[in-house]
């Protein structure tokens, strides 16, 4: 059997038997691993540390011929403990871990792991307000998909202008101008930012943030639930 | 029934365990999320109990570890909370089997006994 020594985040965790546990972990070059880790649940497993939630992990598995490979050692790396110090940060967590195994195959690549990794952070981040890291998640999601709005032109093709309003039109992906409405200039630039940065962190720092920051948010739910299945 | 008490408030704790005995339950009392899942796998409970905010492992991180387990899908949770309901959103609390959830500042002892002997009734 091939022995792979690989980094990994644990998505999904489920008992199985008297001490085993399956699960689906995060890879950054194996895509998604589904593995049973033995004995895990007894009060001396060596790898019971190592398969921590809302951690980064050092992994070696045995790959199996079956659906599930064989976890053999593992050993923590990062734990992002603040996170679970916070019931809405919990559950925020869980829910995103949720979200990316729904919506990624299993030959998800890198950018699905440093995706993940980056919102550990923002999350185990108190001072950073968690419904920013949510937002970024979601634009980073959308934009690894491939359906990353239009946020340079209008839906008529015309170069955003400074001075108008525009709401979202959700056939064209892209803004609409239209006296009155909901978005402005700040939003659709708050927004091209959020899909552009590599950390929810610098998103933070745009001044006018947490103004733009609900409506934000439910556009890009909206858009993610048009597109992606979760 | 069985009724693992999730508390990590020992006055509180003896409280419900007294008035929950008293109204016929058998109770276990445990302080952690990490005891209460050892609790439950040698003692099986009917019913659970949960404040959400505990040391360590906090309860939402309990009701995942506890959904984990096959074997325990369908024992009904009780939240008994400081922590307001809006805090957990009403999908959340039906996929992780939560029936009920009781404000302790706005909960009574009396209330409290009545969504339990409702549980009983219908286990």
């Amino acid at each position: 059997m091939n022995q792979i020594v690989t980094t990994g985040i644990v998505l999904t965790r489920r008992e199985f038997g008297e001490a085993d546990r399956l699960l689906t972990v995060l890879t950054p070059d194996h895509g998604k691993v589904a593995l049973i880790a033995k004995g895990v649940r007894r009060p001396k497993s060596k790898l019971a540390g190592g398969i921590e939630l809302f951690s980064v992990s050092n992994i070696t598995y045995l790959q199996g011929r079956g659906a599930f490979s064989t976890l053999i050692s593992s050993r923590l790396l990062t734990h992002y403990g603040q996170i679970v110090k916070n019931l809405e940060r919990t559950m925020l967590g869980y829910d995103l871990l949720k979200i990316l195994n729904k919506a990624t195959e299993d030959a998800a690549g890198e950018e699905y792991f440093e995706l993940l990794r980056q919102t550990f952070i923002g999350l185990d981040n108190p001072d950073l307000d968690r419904r920013i890291v949510e937002l970024w998640f979601y634009m980073q999601l959308l934009k690894l998909a491939g359906h990353t709005p239009n946020l340079r032109k209008d839906a008529a093709g015309n170069p955003l202008d400074a001075s108008a309003k525009y709401f979202f039109d959700y056939e064209a992906v892209a803004f609409a101008r239209k006296e009155n409405a909901e978005y402005t200039p700040h939003h659709i630039k708050f927004l091209r930012l959020g899909f552009s940065v590599p950390a929810p962190a610098i998103l933070s720092q745009v001044e006018t943030a947490l103004d733009l920051l609900d409506a934000s948010l439910d556009l890009i739910k909206t858009i993610l639930k048009d597109h992606i299945r979760i | 029934m069985k009724i693992l008490l999730i508390e990590p408030d020992k006055i509180l704790a003896d409280i419900y365990a007294y008035a929950l005995v008293e109204s016929g339950h058998t109770v276990s009392w445990q302080p952690d999320a990490q005891q209460a899942v050892l609790t439950a796998d040698k003692w099986r409970p009917d019913i659970v109990v949960l404040e959400l905010q505990l040391a360590a492992h906090n309860g939402v991180e309990f009701l995942y570890e506890f959904r984990s387990y096959p074997e325990w899908q369908d024992i009904p949770v009780v939240v008994l909370s400081a922590v307001p309901d809006v805090s957990l959103s009403s999908v959340l609390q039906s996929q992780l089997g939560v029936v009920a959830y009781h404000y302790k500042p706005r909960t009574t002892l009396e209330q409290l006994l009545k969504t339990l002997d409702g549980l009983a009734i219908s286990a």
